[in-house]
């Protein structure tokens, strides 16, 4: 292995494209089986791409792409192009064009409630066009591996390389032998997620070795109340009218596992949490005549995988609540860009043509316009016609047409330039902290973006207080602090390894390190059989929902783990969780039992359940299997020379069999010279 | 066609030392043999009694072990004939043919259709 050594240099770190699979498509990249090679080539300038394209001699290329040549017409040629043998893309902000969505421009357009038989005329974004920045390029198929560079020094490494063997001198072509990259990245699943699901199928029963080609994408919802709900009853609460604020869990970029989805969720949850914070001592002093009922929904990025199984459990009576039980409902959608302009609350203009729906939802939304008049926020409404966004909401209209409406910082079209991308962080939602503070400062340090979202999470909370009936001289008492926002983002959006979060996840986790450095990735992957008890960032959520509205209790270990050996825990109505607690002055921890009324749901497209795996109604998504990505560059000589290498090689081989062949059939001949000495016998 | 017929094989080889009469038998063993759906008996048949039959002087069964060669040969392109085709259409095919393709094959290739 040190013959390997001198020869290849590995990368390390490979952030690839991978294949995702739905009831009629395939999306992605895929490799060849034993990599696809090509020589270096950094995309610079036009002339670069011509190169690459029609005149460089030494195809295939692969392609180091500068940030500014990754959109969508430069992709298309190379895809259509045989010259290509794969794609390194340069992620920095460097050179990044002033907006970039590889979304599309109409996102889950076949799954909301927009349809040719609801609203035909706003279907398939005939009305609004919500992401028009949108380049689609998450949902091409490519069939040569892309790969993204994000380390600086990884890339000084292929540059280095580049310029030592590759770059042309005087505009003639470089000599060999030439840097080359060899990208790994083969995907097992092919065509879509019927064929696919089947082959597995077929696999499973009749091979000796039975091979899982694909997964579906599956995680967990977050829900909690403000009044407990008894988990083991399911089908319709007696007595319960509860008013739904919702936000989704989840994002998507490009590239696998990779979405730091600040503007496009992050501002949602961090909106909700707080506004969780702000309204529950109020909700436990003079609680409302509803319950409210907050989730968070995973897989909403793909075809609104959690929205539509909760919604699926409900009305199949496999919930703690059902569709009877549910008053309105209020989501939050993207609000992180409001820089002092106003909120707009969506409506759906098809269910509001009947009387009481429509009375509804204007109640609905005088109650957010009365809210917000302590507030330094403004409300507005967009014009009737206009349909909702794409949110989780459609998918609870589909299911009967309740009251609702949809929270978000965009009038029309989405404000958020770097829409389900890479470029989506921190610094697109203005979350910037002063030079030379400590993590610790930073954690607690309140950003204009932090002060923002706490107004917007107060007015939610105000809002849904009186949307469950609660009295109007108690809103005062309901305010979101800004200091928990700016943790929240801190913890969200910069480094989820901090001493907040540590806090309040179980000593295990703790103990173990939150594995990577940096903000936590958005992307619902596929659940716990393959990650672990549940997705970093459900676990998250899960845990601050536990801390904010959970109650300490004495409760040892053992007694956390089995609440219902104690009389006096009701483990039907609370989960209980074993938490490290903050670290004391000399880093030691006293872990603590916290009870709380917040659960987990199982976030699987009922296509899985109902083995419909090429259903229209629901999401269909699952990602392939792969056995190994990599990455790693060498050098490559012509082809000329390893063609002669071989020939020489050929014809040594047929020489010494001649020869062989020659001696002996001559052997008596040649070795006869044993006359001259005597040889000694036994 | 008894498997010690097929053991003995191995260890007669070289045809010179037989007698003609179990040169006879053999060769009709082996051509019935290959009527179990065993075309590689056909062909073994063939290869080795080819001299045998065509380029030894004669001698009375061979005749017969010429005949039984000649139809064994015929078996033999049949089968190849048939099985060439079929494998041609399979391999083009089988990815257009969506479920039947699946259904059919043992092994399916990953990660291309």
């Amino acid at each position: 292995s040190s013959v390997e050594q001198k020869i290849y240099v590995v990368l390390n770190e490979t952030v690839p494209c991978v294949r995702l699979l739905n009831a009629t498509h395939q999306i992605g990249c895929q490799s060849s089986i034993s990599g696809d090679t090509g020589v270096l080539h950094v995309l610079e300038t036009e002339s670069d791409l011509d190169w690459i394209l029609s005149s460089g001699p030494h195809p295939p290329y692969m392609v180091i792409m500068e940030t500014a040549f990754f959109n969508r017409s430069v992709m298309m040629r190379m895809k259509n192009s045989s010259r290509v043998a794969g794609v390194a893309v340069i992620i920095s902000k460097t050179g990044l064009a002033d907006n970039f969505s590889p979304h599309t421009t109409c996102p889950n357009q076949n799954t909301g409630v927009y349809s040719e038989s609801y609203g035909s005329d706003l279907a398939n974004c005939n009305g609004t066009v919500w992401n028009p920045l949108g380049n689609g390029l998450s949902y091409e198929d490519f069939s040569f591996p892309v790969f993204a560079l994000k380390d600086e020094n990884q890339t000084q490494v292929l540059r280095k390389c580049y310029e030592d063997h590759n770059q042309r001198v005087n505009g003639s072509a470089p000599q060999y032998p030439l840097c080359a990259m060899q990208l790994f990245s083969h995907m097992h699943a092919v065509t879509d997620t019927v064929t696919c699901m089947r082959r597995t199928d077929l696999q499973n029963r009749f091979s000796i070795n039975p091979e899982v080609l694909c997964d579906p994408l599956s995680d967990f919802n977050v829900w909690t109340s403000t009044r407990p709900l008894n988990n083991s009853a399911k089908g319709h609460a007696a007595d319960e009218s509860v008013v739904i604020a919702a936000t989704r869990l989840d994002g998507r970029s490009f590239f696998w596992e990779q979405a730091p989805a600040a503007e496009g969720t992050v501002s949602g949850i961090v909106t909700l949490l707080a506004t969780i914070q702000a309204l529950y001592p109020v909700t436990q002093e003079a609680p409302p005549p509803r319950n409210i009922f907050f989730s968070f929904f995973q897989g909403e990025a793909f075809d609104y995988i959690g929205s539509s199984k909760m919604v699926y459990d409900m009305e199949k009576n496999d919930f703690v609540i059902d569709m009877n039980n549910v008053h309105s409902m209020l989501e939050i959608g993207q609000v992180g860009l409001l820089s002092g302009r106003s909120l707009w609350m969506h409506s759906d203009p098809v269910s509001r043509q009947n009387k009481s729906v429509d009375t509804e939802v204007s109640e609905m939304m005088s109650r957010i316009q009365s809210a917000a008049a302590g507030l330094k926020l403004t409300v507005d409404h967009p014009s009737v016609s206009q349909p909702l966004p794409p949110s989780s909401f459609q998918r609870f209209l589909r299911a009967r047409r309740i009251p609702g409406l949809v929270l978000a910082d965009h009038n029309t079209s989405f404000t958020n330039r770097y829409y389900e991308s890479m470029y989506d962080d921190a610094e697109n939602l203005n979350v910037t902290y002063p030079p030379g503070l400590t993590p610790d400062e930073q954690l607690v340090y309140e950003t204009d973006a932090a002060k923002s979202l706490a107004e917007v999470a107060t007015l939610v909370a105000r809002s849904l207080y009186l949307q469950a009936g609660g009295e109007e001289n108690n809103l005062n008492n309901i305010t979101a602090d800004p200091k928990i926002v700016a943790q929240l983002l801190y913890g969200f959006l910069v480094q989820k390894n901090n001493s907040w979060f540590r806090s309040l996840l179980p000593p295990e986790v703790t103990k173990k390190g939150v594995n990577s450095p940096g903000p936590p990735q958005f992307y619902i992957g596929l659940g716990p059989r393959v990650h672990g008890p549940a997705h970093s960032v459900t676990r998250f959520v899960q845990y601050i929902l536990a801390n904010l509205t959970g109650t300490v209790t004495n409760l040892t270990e053992s007694q956390c783990q089995n609440p219902s050996e104690l009389s006096t825990e009701n483990k039907d109505l609370f989960s209980y969780f074993w938490v490290s607690g903050p670290a004391s002055v000399n880093g030691t921890r006293e872990p603590f039992c916290v009870r709380a009324s917040v659960r987990l749901s199982k976030a699987v497209s009922p296509a899985f359940e109902l083995l419909e795996y090429g259903s229209r109604n629901y999401s269909t998504w699952t990602e392939s299997r792969w056995k190994s990505i990599r990455a790693r560059i060498f050098l490559v000589a012509s082809r000329e020379l390893e063609m002669l290498t071989l020939g020489v090689g050929v014809a040594v081989l047929l020489l010494s069999l001649l020869v062989t062949y020659f001696i002996s059939s001559k052997a008596e001949l040649l070795f006869s010279s044993a006359r001259e000495t005597p040889t000694t016998t036994y | 066609m008894d498997l010690s017929s097929v053991f003995f094989i191995g260890n007669i080889m070289n045809l010179e030392r037989i007698p003609n009469e179990e040169k006879l038998s053999l060769c009709r063993r082996y051509y019935l043999g290959g009527f179990a759906f065993l075309p590689f008996l056909w062909l073994v048949n063939v290869l080795w009694f080819f001299r045998e039959a065509f380029l030894k002087p004669t001698y009375t069964e061979q005749l017969q072990i010429k005949s039984y060669v000649k139809k064994s040969a015929l078996g033999l392109i049949v089968w190849v004939a048939v099985l060439t085709t079929w494998i041609t259409i399979f391999q083009h095919f089988r990815a257009q043919w969506g479920e039947v393709g699946d259904y059919l094959s043992f092994t399916i290739p990953l990660g291309t259709a």
